[in-house]
Order: C-alpha cells, then sequence, then structure tokens
C-alpha cells in the first residue's frame, strides 16, 4: 500500500519509522520526503504480513496516515504517445506498449512531478 | 540557404542511377480509380524489401505510405478576417491574446505557431500553436485589432470573436516542416535543461529524439526522385501540399544507407486548415522553451521503379543519427557518440557504460495512424498522386550560419580585477577580515596550487559564527556555478540570470581560478558597448 504520512515536529526526532521496522514484519519503502524541523511529510509504501498492525502503530504513535489510490493521472485525450514522459521518470513507471501507446503504471509512480511539469500537452496532473 | 541548382529538374533525373522505369505515376493513379493498388505502410514495406528483395517489392507495390508527428514550431497560418464597416487596416492583432503579423494587407494576418501569449504571465503556456488548435476544434477565438487609421481604413480598432468557419481564409503553411534527421540530445552538465527537445536531465540523465525513423517522410524518398514541388500530401487529417523545399534546407551534409546522419532536406508545406483534424494538430509547449505544434504529415511515395522500392525499404537500423550534448549552448554542439533509431526505439541506450533511458517526442503511434490513413484513403480511391511540378534540389544546398558582425566577446577578454582567493585551511576569523577588507560578500576557496573547491558568502561566515563552525570546508557552497574563459559572455549572462546570482568565479581547462565575472562586469560591458556603436553611426 502507498500512503503519505504526515509528521508533527514533535515525531520528527522519535525514532518511529526504526521501532516499526524492529517489531513488526514490514517491508518499508519512502518514495519521497519533505521533512523540516516543523514537521513534514513523506509517501512510503509498505506491505508485509504485519503491515496492518504496523500502521496501527504508527498511528498510534501520532502520524497521519492517508492511503492514496493513484498518485498521477493521465488524461487520455490530451496525451498524444509523443514519449517526452518516458525517460524523465525515475521508476520507470512510463512504458511505450508495442503499438507505441504510452502507458502509466500508477502502482509504480511514486508523484515526483517530472512527467507532469514536462508533458508538452500538460495531459498529466498530480492527483492526491 | 543556398541552392547552385536552382533549375535541377532535369539534373536530379538524369543524375540518379539510370533505371528502367516499371510504372508511372498514371498508370498507379488508374490502378487508385479501379481500386487494384497496392498501398501499404513504410514499416510493412521494410519487411517486404527485406523478404522479397526491392525488384520483386517494386512490381508488387504501387504506392507506399510514411507518416510523422512532432512537434513543429517553424508553423502557422495565414487568416481574412474580412472587412469590418467602417473599415480598418490592422496594425498590430492579437487571436486570444497571441500576436498574429499583420504586415500583409489590411485584414490578412499570420500567426507563427511558436508566438507566445502577449500576457509574460500566460506566456508559453498558450501561444500561436493553440490558437491553431482552438480554431481546429471550432472554438471561438477573441480577435482584438489596432490600426493607425487612414482616409480609405478610418476605424483604429476592433475587439470581436472569430471562428474558423466565418473566416474567408484560413491556410496552414509551414516554412519549415518534416526534418529528413534529427540531431539526438543529450545533456552532460550538472543541472537539467529545458530545451526544444524536452527536459533533459544532468550527467546525461535522459536522451530525446525526434525523427519517425523508417516511417519519416524524407527517410523514405533521400534524393528527392517522387516528392516534389506541387506533390499531393496528408496534412494535419486534410489535404496538403509541399510549397518546395523547406527553409534550412540542405543536401549536401553525410549520408550512410544513402540517408543524412543529421538534419538534412525540409520541406515547405501548405494545407486548409478549415477541412483539419485536431487528431492530428496539436498545440503544445516545450517547458520553459515555448510554444509548438504537433503537425501530422504523410507523404505517399509512388514505387516507379527497383530503386524507389529499395529506398523505401530503409530500415531503422539503417538510419544513424548522432547524440548531440546540448549542456554546451553553442551552434556546434559536441556529438558524443553515433546510434540509430532501430537502438533509440527500443527505449534504452548506452553512453559510457551506463544504460540511459530514451524519449522519442514524435508520437510513432500517431505516425503509424497517419500513413494508415493515408492508405485507406488512397484503396478507397479519394486520393490521387500527382506528378511534381518541379523538383526538390537533392545537391548543391548548405546552411549558412548567421556570422554576426560583432563577435560575442569571450569571458577572457574581459578586464577582470585581479581575484581575492581564500585557502581551505584558513580560519574563519581571517576570511571574516578578507571580506570586510575588500568589501565583497563572496570569495572562492582554493586549495594550494589554486584550483578551485569551493565559495564562501558573507552570509556562510555569519552562519559559521552562530555554530561555532572552525572549518571553512563545513560551511562553503562545494557546487560551484563557474564560468570558462572561453564562455561567450551572453552565456553566462543567461546563467547569471537562471541562478539569480550575483557573480561566478572564472576558471581554465584544469580548473584554476583566473578571476570572478559579476553582473556588474556584465553590465558595464553592455554599456561601453552601445556606446561605441552609438559614436560610429
Ligand atoms: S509527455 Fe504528455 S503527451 Fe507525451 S506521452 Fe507523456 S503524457 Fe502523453
Ligand atoms: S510523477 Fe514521477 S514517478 Fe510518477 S510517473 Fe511521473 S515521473 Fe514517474
Amino acid at each position: 500500500m502507498k500512503a503519505w504520512l504526515k509528521f508533527s515536529p514533535r515525531i520528527v526526532n522519535k525514532h518511529v519509522i526504526s521501532d516499526l521496522i524492529k517489531t513488526y514484519d514490514v517491508t518499508f519503502n519512502i518514495l519521497r520526503a519533505d521533512i523540516t524541523p516543523k514537521g513534514g511529510k513523506m509517501l512510503i509504501e509498505i506491505s508485509g504480513s504485519e503491515a496492518e498492525e504496523g500502521i496501527k502503530y504508527m498511528e498510534k504513535e501520532g502520524i497521519q496516515l492517508n492511503p492514496i489510490k493513484k498518485v498521477v493521472k493521465k488524461d487520455e485525450d490530451k496525451c498524444v504517445d509523443c514519449g517526452e514522459c518516458v525517460s524523465l521518470c525515475p521508476v520507470e513507471a512510463i512504458k511505450i506498449d508495442e503499438n507505441w501507446t504510452v502507458l502509466l503504471d500508477d502502482q509504480k509512480c511514486i508523484g515526483c512531478g517530472f512527467c507532469t511539469s514536462s508533458c508538452p500537452t500538460k495531459a498529466i496532473k498530480i492527483a492526491y | 540557404m543556398l541552392c547552385h541548382s536552382h533549375d535541377n529538374t532535369f539534373i536530379n533525373y538524369t543524375k540518379a542511377p539510370v533505371v528502367k522505369k516499371v510504372k508511372t505515376i498514371e498508370e498507379i493513379n488508374q490502378k487508385i480509380k479501379d481500386g487494384d493498388a497496392v498501398v501499404i505502410t513504410a514499416g510493412e514495406m521494410t519487411r517486404i524489401v527485406q523478404e522479397n528483395g526491392a525488384g520483386k517489392a517494386a512490381k508488387e507495390v504501387d504506392v507506399v505510405t510514411t507518416g510523422t508527428f512532432g512537434a513543429m514550431c517553424s508553423s502557422g497560418a495565414f487568416f481574412n478576417f474580412g472587412h469590418s464597416d467602417p473599415p480598418i487596416k490592422m496594425s498590430r492583432t492579437y487571436l486570444n491574446g497571441v500576436e498574429a503579423y499583420s504586415g500583409v494587407a489590411a485584414v490578412d494576418a499570420y500567426i507563427g505557431a511558436a508566438q507566445p501569449h502577449h500576457n509574460p504571465d500566460i506566456g508559453f503556456d498558450y501561444g500561436g500553436a493553440h490558437v491553431l488548435e482552438d480554431l481546429v476544434r471550432g472554438n471561438e477565438v477573441e480577435l482584438v485589432a489596432e490600426a493607425f487609421g487612414t482616409d480609405c481604413y478610418p476605424r483604429t480598432e476592433v475587439n470581436t470573436f472569430i471562428s474558423l468557419e466565418n473566416l474567408n481564409q484560413a491556410v496552414m503553411v509551414n516554412p519549415r516542416n518534416c526534418y529528413q534527421n534529427y540531431a539526438v540530445a543529450t545533456n552532460s552538465t550538472e543541472e537539467t535543461l529545458y530545451t526544444y527537445m524536452g527536459t533533459l536531465l544532468p550527467q546525461m540523465g535522459n536522451v530525446s529524439y525526434s525523427s519517425a525513423g523508417e516511417l519519416s517522410p524524407l527517410l523514405n524518398d533521400p534524393y528527392f526522385q517522387t516528392i516534389g514541388v506541387g506533390t499531393q500530401i496528408f496534412l494535419c487529417g486534410g489535404r496538403g501540399y509541399i510549397m518546395g523545399q523547406g527553409t534550412q534546407h540542405a543536401t549536401d551534409g553525410e549520408r550512410k544507407n544513402g540517408v543524412p546522419t543529421e538534419s538534412a532536406g525540409t520541406l515547405m508545406l501548405q494545407g486548409d486548415l478549415k477541412k483539419m483534424d485536431s487528431n492530428y494538430l496539436r498545440g503544445a509547449t516545450m517547458p520553459k522553451y515555448g510554444p509548438t505544434l504537433y503537425v501530422g504529415a504523410g507523404i505517399p511515395i509512388p514505387i516507379l521503379n527497383e530503386e524507389i522500392a529499395q529506398r523505401t525499404g530503409i530500415s531503422d537500423h539503417e538510419i544513424s543519427c548522432k547524440i548531440y550534448d546540448y549542456g554546451v549552448p553553442r551552434r556546434d554542439r559536441p556529438i558524443i557518440q553515433e546510434t540509430n533509431y532501430h537502438e533509440l526505439k527500443t527505449g534504452k541506450i548506452t553512453i559510457d557504460g551506463n544504460e540511459v533511458q530514451t524519449s522519442p517526442l514524435s508520437s510513432f503511434k500517431k505516425a503509424l495512424e497517419i500513413a494508415e490513413e493515408l492508405k485507406t484513403w488512397i484503396e478507397k480511391g479519394e486520393f490521387l498522386l500527382t506528378n511534381p511540378v518541379k523538383s526538390i534540389p537533392n545537391k548543391g544546398c548548405t546552411v549558412n550560419p548567421l556570422e554576426i558582425r560583432r563577435p560575442s566577446i569571450m569571458v577572457k577578454d574581459i578586464k577582470i580585477k585581479p581575484v581575492i582567493t581564500v585557502k581551505a585551511e584558513e580560519a574563519i576569523s581571517g576570511v571574516a577580515r578578507k571580506m570586510v577588507d575588500n568589501n565583497i560578500n563572496h570569495l572562492p576557496v582554493v586549495d594550494h596550487p589554486g584550483r578551485l573547491m569551493g565559495i564562501v558568502t558573507s552570509w556562510d561566515i555569519a552562519h559559521a559564527v552562530a555554530k561555532g563552525s572552525k572549518k571553512l570546508t563545513e560551511v562553503m557552497t562545494k557546487k560551484v556555478i563557474v564560468a570558462m574563459e572561453d564562455d561567450p559572455v551572453e552565456v553566462i549572462a543567461r546563467r547569471i540570470d537562471k541562478h539569480e546570482i550575483s557573480g561566478m568565479p572564472i576558471v581554465d581547462r584544469e580548473n584554476l581560478v583566473k578571476g570572478m565575472i559579476t553582473a556588474e562586469d556584465i553590465s558595464r560591458l553592455m554599456c561601453s558597448q552601445n556606446n561605441k556603436e552609438g559614436d560610429s553611426q
């Protein structure tokens, strides 16, 4: 599951994430992080047999968790399949299929925004 | 551009290898009318020639259709708005806020695809290309015009709405489309670049290319043996015509397998905007570069003989192109390596041992759709082939550079004050004193031989004092924007502007600090230049 975690400043200095990984059987991947002394947010992917428990633990520790379904959305009418976005994606979430259609895998996407700012037809929007 | 062989209709055909004509255009047209013509796309032709050979293909195939759908800045359209009452002679004209050139007759104007919006806040986001798309989609467009007013045209302003339907004429005229081949772009610098080749990531993080390869019209007829002035084509969903060679048409560059390995031939196209389809014409914006128009063009190639069949059989493997470093903003960019369209289309390419992702920029999906659509038109007998009125030169054309009478001034030509530097091991307090004594707020940090290690500002020093840092290397900025001695001053001015800095150290090839160049030095230079010019006039 992918989710945005929101921290308050109080939590930035606590070891919630390392404790989470130590205590529960979870795989935890940080896809994006914007952390400042005033708190911050982080885009994470969490999986494993105890992911549910892990999420409960984070919530108990005061981390707000907002699951996301789609990180980016491509408007198929606007997209001209030019492929400009393909080489910009750091996680190879955008591919060209055998019919030269440009496909965006929102499961892989980490919401970095490179493709959205570079698309010549402004066909991709970040959707939180 | 220079073309030495203007009237070479004759020369072209005599110079091309003498191959017996298998068919004529008239014979092919008869077959089209009878519904018997064999029409295939350029992609299909490549396979057929590979499997059966060009001789057999020439006998079996009548027409090969090509296609391309790419960003072509050199596009636009002429309009005639009709006369108002009382009439106006427009001198400044805006369509949805984008300026069109109206120095042509009273109510005619030409809008260029690459023209940005006149409001800088909108700027690149909506330009001439977007106006064209809006019109083709049937949307109303605001027309604002100003005039001086004359005895015969007394009105001085117009503010109304137009649509494609009620324009007298709307003719797309594109001075340069369908590049025969094109440069492939990458970027070796440390910063992301925004170019007409799209976004280029730092440290050669990606590669972008724009030709449709084996589907591309002019790569299938590399010597202009069938494509000529007056050839009827598919243009943005309607019919268009080739007006002649495009601007920057070049013929004498390097060729491999008969096709140019870099940008070469171009076409000037025209077509009726009223018949076009937004599916094949799109307004777009290259980020931080500007508006551009995606133009869909398809050209039919009559297979008159074996040689033409052979040439339309070209495959992506056989079309070479060169990767250039767009990190060097000069006319002659360094070549990184050579590649071909087969390799580029796999989506990955290896540069210096690293795998790099590639982006096409032009849509092969649409290019194929165009080739297929044109094929359908011909099969249905709706589209006939044309004999060129005149051929397009296939030799003797070179593109001359623009020589600026006042050549660029290089960084090394500017008189620069002797540079003050600090050594990495100097104490913070000493550095602070140097700044105060010399009344400067940034100092390059160097090692013993004088090579640049970083830069330190008065802010860094204040920060170091507040935090109790002792070491200069801890507080200095290590990633320094520098000027090379042989950079033109214009390039430095752009760099200063882009990074919002006041100046930068000048280094030589060994990274030895040679001086500092500041925004002030540059403005002083510009002033003295302008004064000099004023004197001589
Ligand atoms: S850059 Fe935009 S138009 Fe081009 S393929 Fe990607 S989403 Fe589509
Ligand atoms: S937002 Fe970033 S990660 Fe997501 S598809 Fe675009 S480039 Fe890839």
